[in-house]
């Protein structure tokens, strides 16, 4: 009876139904996923500028500075420490290296290993950075150590957010 | 179909070498008045769920759900209310013969008997008949608790004091200095216990909208507003006093 | 592509039958609105199980933001509400879902009561559709406190005192459901874990049940 080509009842029937079926699924779960992967589309917070040290401490040898920031993390509200390698470099510019290795997130430390004076040197996996935080290639580091955004107000030295370079 | 003995599987499991064909019944395997499942009748389901689906998701988007603010244990003064589907429990909570000395009658035995008769239907009304005209005690009873069950739910949402129950629930967003010398003396003091702790008000009125001045502050804290405020509610030096009075102008200056 | 994955694993576990089955069982056409508009009271039990296959999905994604603690709780429903991309609608599925529920379970109810659907042999199936709608009554209860406001709280207060009048075990009862002598914490945590794990447990295995029953009986014939 049906012909090549014709769409007979029961396919037709079966259409509709995936179409119905298609949208109501679609209906549903729409405002659900994007409700879940809103964290992905959120844009990143700006983090306000915090005081960490007199311009005048700063040293030609990297110096460990810890600092308060105020961190927002959902409903949670909270203090948290966060460090900052900061040292004047030769032109006599202020630089603030953030002590997270790019490896797999380890403390970085200052030449606290002995056969690597002048270094920064990861204790995990051995990786290191010479003192501009450029990362010492056939070290497990693939990146030099983010920077943190910086500005230096009445002799005081603001740090924001730590940046990948 | 092929079964028992000289049956094939496959490998040496349990399912059969010999497939059934995928293929759907024919139509006419439905003789009279029935009709495939998929996709004849699902259809039809699926387009009424769609149909619901659309007004749903428009009642989601038109009424956003409610949210009172954060549950305080210390505030006596909340008047709760169930959810509407538990009302008709609620309000026959309030009648004489189902509370006090008979709370036993309104809180378990009558929705024990009317839960327990509903649970037991098929055996309190055993007869073939199918008709509702047919077997009037069943229906009438099941009548009888719907229009209860509608009545005491309307009850008790006309005799209810919604607009008060809106706001005894409110999120207030006061910007109150907490820390400030003036609130220790207000927290202190039995202001608080009245007047909520972000000068909100509960049983007392919002001190966030008041208009009087410090000077008339102080007064009211001595002398009180009769009948509901006391007199001498404030026992403190008058230097407290005064800062508190200035704390309560200042801080509903800050929230105008 | 896609015919040559499902031989492949139809000759390994013979799953055309499966469904073939569900797909092609006769319904009779009494149940059908589209033929008989007076047969839209079929609907209600259909839509009350779409309604509950909603509340199941919104109330996963619900619990990616939501935290049982009576310090976060509130904080959190706050934050997915006002904060989140569509937090008011999932929120609101979940909220007014459980409302529509009672709503299309009462019709379904009356509509099988009136009919007298429930007489021999389907006596079983009424018991295990009554105790659904017990089961519904619990989550709806319990549901209720998770946000942890005002409203949550007192209402919460209000049904444990009920539990309390019942004669001799009553004030066990309440300490049991509470977790501890006050409405607070541990409440709140086994209020969580009873609405989002035992209850729906329960419901999925009565609705089961429920199911298997009716593809057994078949639908109740016309009056």
């Amino acid at each position: 009876m049906a012909k090549k080509n014709e769409v007979t009842r029961r396919q037709f029937l079966n259409y509709t139904l995936t179409g119905v079926g298609g949208f109501m699924a679609a209906g549903m779960l729409m405002p659900m996923v994007r409700f879940a992967i809103d964290p992905v589309l959120k844009e990143g917070t700006e983090q306000e500028m915090v005081p960490v040290m007199d311009v005048s401490e700063i040293t030609k040898e990297p110096q460990r500075k810890k600092f308060k920031v105020d961190q927002v993390d959902g409903w949670y509200e909270s203090e948290v420490e966060q460090s900052a390698w900061v040292y004047k470099d030769e032109k006599d510019e202020i630089v603030a290296l953030s002590p997270v290795c790019k490896h797999l997130g380890c403390t970085v430390d200052w030449s606290s290993n002995a056969a690597y004076p002048d270094q920064f040197y990861c204790p995990c996996h051995g990786g290191r950075y010479t003192k501009d935080g450029v990362n010492v290639p056939g070290t497990p580091p693939l990146a030099p150590l983010d920077v943190y955004k910086m500005k230096v107000e009445k002799g005081k030295l603001y740090l924001g957010k730590p940046e990948p370079r | 179909m092929h079964r028992g003995k000289g049956m094939k599987f496959v490998g040496d499991s349990r399912v059969p070498a010999q497939k059934k064909p995928n293929i759907p019944k024919d139509y006419s395997e439905y003789p009279g008045k029935t009709e495939a499942f998929w996709p004849n009748f699902l259809l039809k389901e699926w387009m009424v769920g769609a149909v619901f689906l659309i007004g749903y998701l428009l009642l989601t988007i038109a009424h956003p759900s409610p949210l009172e603010r954060v549950a305080d244990p210390t505030d006596a003064t909340y008047t709760p209310l169930p959810d509407w589907y538990f009302l008709f429990l609620y309000q026959l909570l309030k009648y004489k013969y189902a509370a006090g000395d008979y709370t036993l009658i309104g809180t378990m035995i009558i929705p024990g008997i009317a839960f327990g008769s509903l649970l037991l239907a098929p055996w309190l009304d055993p007869g073939p008949e199918r008709r509702p005209s047919k077997r009037p005690i069943a229906v009438g009873m099941m009548l009888l608790a719907v229009i209860s069950t509608i009545f005491l739910t309307w009850e008790s949402v006309v005799t209810h004091d919604w607009e008060k129950q809106a706001k005894q629930g409110e999120i207030v967003e006061a910007n109150v200095d907490k820390d400030a010398e003036g609130y220790q003396i207000y927290s202190g003091q039995s202001c608080i216990g009245c007047h909520g702790d972000s000068l909100q008000g509960a049983t007392g009125p919002s001190l966030l909208e008041t208009e009087k001045s410090a000077e008339e502050i102080m007064g009211i804290a001595k002398n009180g507003i009769p009948p509901a405020m006391p007199a001498n509610a404030f026992e403190g030096s008058d230097e407290e006093l005064q800062k508190l009075a200035q704390f309560i102008v200042e801080t509903a200056e800050a929230n105008k | 592509m896609l015919q040559r994955i499902y031989d492949w694993v139809d000759e390994r576990l013979d799953i055309t039958p499966l469904w073939r089955d569900i797909a092609d069982h006769e319904v009779p056409e009494h149940v059908n609105p589209a033929h008989h508009f007076s047969a839209f009271v079929y609907c209600f039990g259909g839509l009350t199980f779409f309604i509950v296959v909603i509340q199941i999905l919104s109330g996963m994604f619900l619990t990616m933001y939501y935290v049982p603690d009576i310090v976060n709780a509130w904080e959190s429903v706050y934050y997915l509400q006002n904060e989140v991309a569509f937090g008011v609608i999932v929120r609101g599925m979940h909220h007014w879902g459980a409302s529509l529920v009672i709503v299309m379970m009462f019709l379904h109810t009356l509509r099988v009561f009136f009919q007298g659907a429930y007489k021999k042999p389907r006596e079983l199936n009424w018991v295990v559709g009554v105790l659904i709608f017990f089961v519904m009554l619990g989550l709806g209860f319990t549901g209720y406190l998770l946000p942890w406001d005002m409203k949550a709280l007192f209402a919460t207060k209000v049904g444990l005192q009920i539990a309390v009048t019942i004669p001799v075990i009553g004030e066990m009862a309440k300490t049991l459901l509470a977790g501890g002598e006050i409405i607070g914490a541990q409440t709140l945590a086994r209020f969580f874990a009873i609405h989002v794990f035992f209850l729906p447990g329960a419901l999925l295995a009565l609705m089961g049940a429920h199911f298997i029953m009716i593809r057994k009986q078949g639908i109740s014939g016309p009056l």
